[in-house]
């Protein structure tokens, strides 16, 4: 069972992504698609013909096979429902975060590479928006990793909850770092196409058809594995220390909980907040920096 | 009630909130908002404070905590309320370096402090961090006293300072002699109201709450 957890990503990735949107409709006042509909997109996608242009080489054909596979290494290093995830020697947060790089480079590589304006534009902000993010990821986990004695993921999941100032601190500056890395607002519009505002929607804009739909699903698993990190570094409640069949049904009931929780946080987000001018994001992206580093001093400092 | 208290550790996340309220300072721009950061500042101080009496049962810091919150919590807030709105500037515009910038810097004071600081050789027993973080607080205010080029906001660096240094003396002797107290926030109170005034002289004189513009006087 345990072998087989990061499938849960795999699969409910797009019904993650379906609520949201839903939850966010209702909060507007509109009806919405259903919860269901990444799947049928998805599928959709999959079924058509693909449209490439003539002047891409083989990086453009290889990213969506690279971001999909890295993305699914990263959810076999993550706990899901059970901290006694076999597959965890594989790698640690460090790693971790440096698989998401690997996808987000070659994003950017492959959206350079078709040679249009907004791919180019895409990708010089996709990129600026990533150096700002990640030292601030790596900080706030940091804070965590240094109390649990541990980078490994599982380590620090079953080390158990840790109520102090810096951990309070280092979870509010993942969870900026969250909204930055799934392209959410304030920091980029997941729902357009306007040349001005957009920054993942410019990378994958020359995609279609089979490699399309291999670059939103893996841009589903990750917003998924960016919540499920959050909840096993900060918070974690309820998922099980063992492989019993009753612990893990309690701990996927909790699972699913949680990630409710951050679908109705980030549909509410979205509706009240207003997307900001890309060049005011150095100063909440370097706030929530400062915050991280704040964490790691007070959690030296206090111990605690 | 106590044990509730230690066991959240209530007095080191009041004394964060005073560091982040702080450290907010330097992001932002409206001054608005900067009044709100030093409001909410002066409230976490009074809470210590209340909170620490109450973990010691020391009465007279009830006392401290009730004027601190009257003077810097309500009436200085409001003073300088009434002053952004008479010299009618809503933004500090164009300080002297950006907003990240200052961010970084003032995480870097805090660093500075912590590291130079790190043994709490004075310690006071309630906490042991309330000292390093009061210092950290009295370098902030410092800090924006001297990037900001607005009369207003360098009042509010100044009152950061002040928030700094009585947490500081709080932390070390559990507050001075209520007499030195009152004095000091009487002294505080005038001093913000002068510069209030000034401001709006300035304002009236230059056009501008600029400090920058004072230089023009220069025959």
């Amino acid at each position: 069972m345990q072998y087989f957890q990061f499938l849960i990503i795999i699969i409910l990735s797009p019904l993650i992504q379906g609520t949201i949107k839903k939850l966010k409709a209702n909060m507007q006042g509109r009806v919405g698609p259903g919860i269901f509909q990444p799947y049928y997109d998805l599928i959709r996608l999959l079924k058509k013909d693909m449209v490439i242009s003539n002047v891409t080489s083989w990086i453009f054909k290889a990213t969506p096979y690279i971001v999909f596979t890295s993305t699914v290494a990263a959810s076999m290093i993550v706990p899901v429902i059970t901290t006694e995830s076999p597959f965890d020697v594989m790698g640690d947060v460090i790693a971790l975060i440096y698989i998401f790089a690997l996808g987000i480079f070659f994003m950017a590589l492959a959206s350079l590479d078709a040679a249009t304006a907004f791919g180019g534009e895409g990708s010089s902000r996709e990129m600026t928006v990533a150096i700002l993010v990640e030292p601030m990821m790596m900080l706030s986990i940091f804070t965590a990793a240094i109390s649990a004695g541990s980078t490994n993921i599982s380590r620090i999941a079953g080390s158990g909850l840790i109520f102090s100032p810096s951990h309070v601190l280092a979870l509010t500056a993942f969870l900026v770092a969250i909204i930055a890395e799934t392209g959410r607002i304030p920091v980029d519009n997941p729902d357009t196409h306007l040349e001005l505002t957009m920054i993942h929607e410019g990378m994958v804009l020359e995609y279609s058809g089979r490699y399309l739909a291999l670059m939103e699903w893996a841009h589903y698993m990750k917003q998924m594995l960016l919540f499920t990190i959050a909840f096993d570094i900060f918070f974690p409640i309820g998922i099980a220390n063992n492989v019993e069949i009753s612990g893990l049904a309690m701990s996927s009931g909790i699972y699913i909980l949680k990630m409710l929780f951050m679908a109705v946080l980030m549909a509410l987000i979205e509706s009240t907040r207003a997307k900001m001018r890309f060049f005011q994001l150095p100063s909440i992206l370097g706030g929530a920096f400062v915050m991280a580093l704040l964490s790691v001093l007070t959690y030296i400092m206090m111990g605690k | 009630m106590k044990n509730w208290i230690g066991a959240f550790s209530v007095i080191d996340f009041i004394s964060v909130g005073i560091l982040i309220t702080a450290v907010a300072m330097n992001a932002l721009r409206r001054l608005e908002s900067c009044v709100k950061a030093y409001t909410l500042n002066s409230w976490l101080l009074s809470s210590l404070i209340a909170i620490v009496a109450f973990m010691m049962g020391e009465t007279h810091l009830y006392i401290a905590s009730f004027v601190t919150l009257l003077s810097k919590g309500i009436l200085i807030p409001m003073f300088l309320r009434r002053i952004v709105k008479q010299i009618k500037v809503t933004h500090d515009v164009d300080p002297y370096i950006s907003n990240a910038l200052s961010l970084t810097i003032s995480g870097i004071l805090v660093a500075v402090v912590y590291t130079s600081l790190k043994e709490g050789i004075f310690v006071a027993g309630f906490s042991k961090n309330v000292l390093q973080i009061s210092i950290a607080v009295i370098f902030i205010g410092l800090f924006i006293m001297i990037t900001r080029k607005k009369a207003i906001t360098q009042v509010i660096g100044l009152l950061f300072m002040e928030n700094g240094l009585f947490l500081a003396g709080f932390s070390l002797t559990f507050g001075m002699p209520t007499v030195i107290e009152l004095g000091v926030l009487f002294d505080m109170l005038m001093g913000v109201i002068i510069l209030g005034i000034f401001t709006i002289q300035i304002r009236r004189a230059f056009a501008s709450a600029d400090l920058d513009k004072l230089t023009i006087l220069k025959g």
